[in-house]
């Protein structure tokens, strides 16, 4: 899994500090941890501000629930999945709040686009699409392709099925290039 | 290769970019977690200990007046292949000996049927998501499994822990949101006086 890797055993070493009273170890954790996680938050919700909300409030509740982080050694995958729980908070917050200014962003993803050659117009384009899909296909298509987790890793974080999962990849790739094909035509 | 894969391919690619955050987002995260308790680890006895001897307020809630309890959450976790229990031993509930009554507090009552259970905790945020701390009882002669908390008004998410291993949500209450362990969780609204 991409969240983990050679920093298990200090982060596990910050996690016991922080446990025995040294706040201020928690500082590392998060400097460590703030772009990693940083990544798929802006994927998922799609602007820096919202996901540098939910990041903070991943932060603080991971830090009010780090005893029964059980394998600190494990602290980064621990931690991702409050995030991934914290974007779909965020998420559902975010369509109620934006549900009456939604029609205008195809227009603006297609003003984007004209020079093809631009790469950030295909950023645009690509977050763009990717607002367009169901948030459950974009969560499992990110945690799948981008943060390159296998499907039992997404069962423990999601709570759905390999066959409910892999459908939703499915769909998620379906879509994107529907709507990219669809973006480049026009 | 397929147009669609070269595409999704490409798309991936760009999404695989790193991502700058702000670092003044780890002064935010520090400054707040100022004003927020200290973590602790949760186990066994030191955490039912805590839990006891932390200043409450509450209204009432000896497991006799459950009756009289404001609010009374009811689940029925029907049709479960729990194993019946050959022998069980009523939890002592002494979660509320160690309060004192206040104003504001509710005494909330949570019911859950699960006849095939030998344990049943109830775990939430007003016990800290302590596993131990909040042990359902079973009546006698039936799989009815209750619990009385002290509630302040406020919007609580909890769960039920059955048998120490299956967290099952309350079918009668509302759904939160979102939950940040991946558990499907329920909510629990206390109104004022």
């Amino acid at each position: 899994m991409g969240i983990e890797g050679v920093t298990e055993s200090a982060d596990a070493t910050l996690v016991r500090r922080v446990l025995a009273g040294d706040t201020e170890a928690y500082a590392g954790l998060v400097a460590r941890y703030r772009d990693r996680l940083g990544r798929y938050a802006v994927r998922m919700l799609g602007n820096q501000a919202d996901a540098e909300e939910a990041l903070q409030e991943t932060f603080i509740r991971g830090y009010r629930s780090l005893g029964r982080c059980t394998e600190p050694e494990r602290f980064g995958a621990w931690l991702f999945g409050i995030l991934v729980n914290r974007c779909r908070t965020a998420g559902a917050q975010r369509a109620r709040r934006d549900r009456t200014v939604i029609a205008d962003e195809a227009a603006m993803a297609r003003a984007a686009v004209w020079d093809e050659s631009d790469r950030h117009a295909w950023r645009e384009t690509i977050r763009w699409a990717l607002g367009r899909l169901a948030p459950a296909h974009r969560e499992a298509f990110l945690l799948k392709h981008v943060e390159e987790l296998s499907y039992e890793e997404m069962v423990g974080l999601t709570g759905a099925s390999v066959p409910a999962l892999k459908m939703r990849v499915l769909r998620a790739r379906e879509e994107l290039c529907r709507l990219l094909q669809e973006v480049e035509r026009a | 290769m397929r147009d669609g894969d070269r595409v999704v391919d490409r798309v991936v690619e760009m999404l695989k970019e790193p991502v700058r955050i702000d670092p003044v987002l780890d002064r935010r995260v520090m400054a707040e977690l100022a004003q927020v308790p200290a973590p602790r680890r949760t186990t066994g006895i030191v955490a039912l200990t805590g839990w006891l001897v932390r200043k409450r307020t509450i209204a009432v809630s000896p497991l006799g007046g459950l009756a009289a309890a404001a609010g009374i959450a009811l689940a029925v976790l029907a049709g479960r292949a729990w194993v019946f229990p050959t022998a069980h031993h009523e939890p002592a509930l002494t979660t509320t000996a160690a309060v004192s009554p206040g104003a504001d507090t509710r005494a909330i009552q949570f019911v859950v049927l699960a006849p095939r259970a030998s344990s049943v905790t109830l775990v939430g945020d007003f016990n800290d998501w302590d596993e131990t701390a909040t042990p359902m009882s079973r009546a006698v002669g039936n799989g009815l499994w209750s619990v009385t908390v002290p509630l302040a008004p406020g919007r609580y998410r909890y769960s039920f822990l059955v048998d120490g291993n299956r967290w099952e949500p309350d079918p009668e209450a509302p759904r939160a949101l979102g939950d940040d362990f991946g558990r499907p969780n329920s909510v629990v609204t206390v109104g004022g006086s």
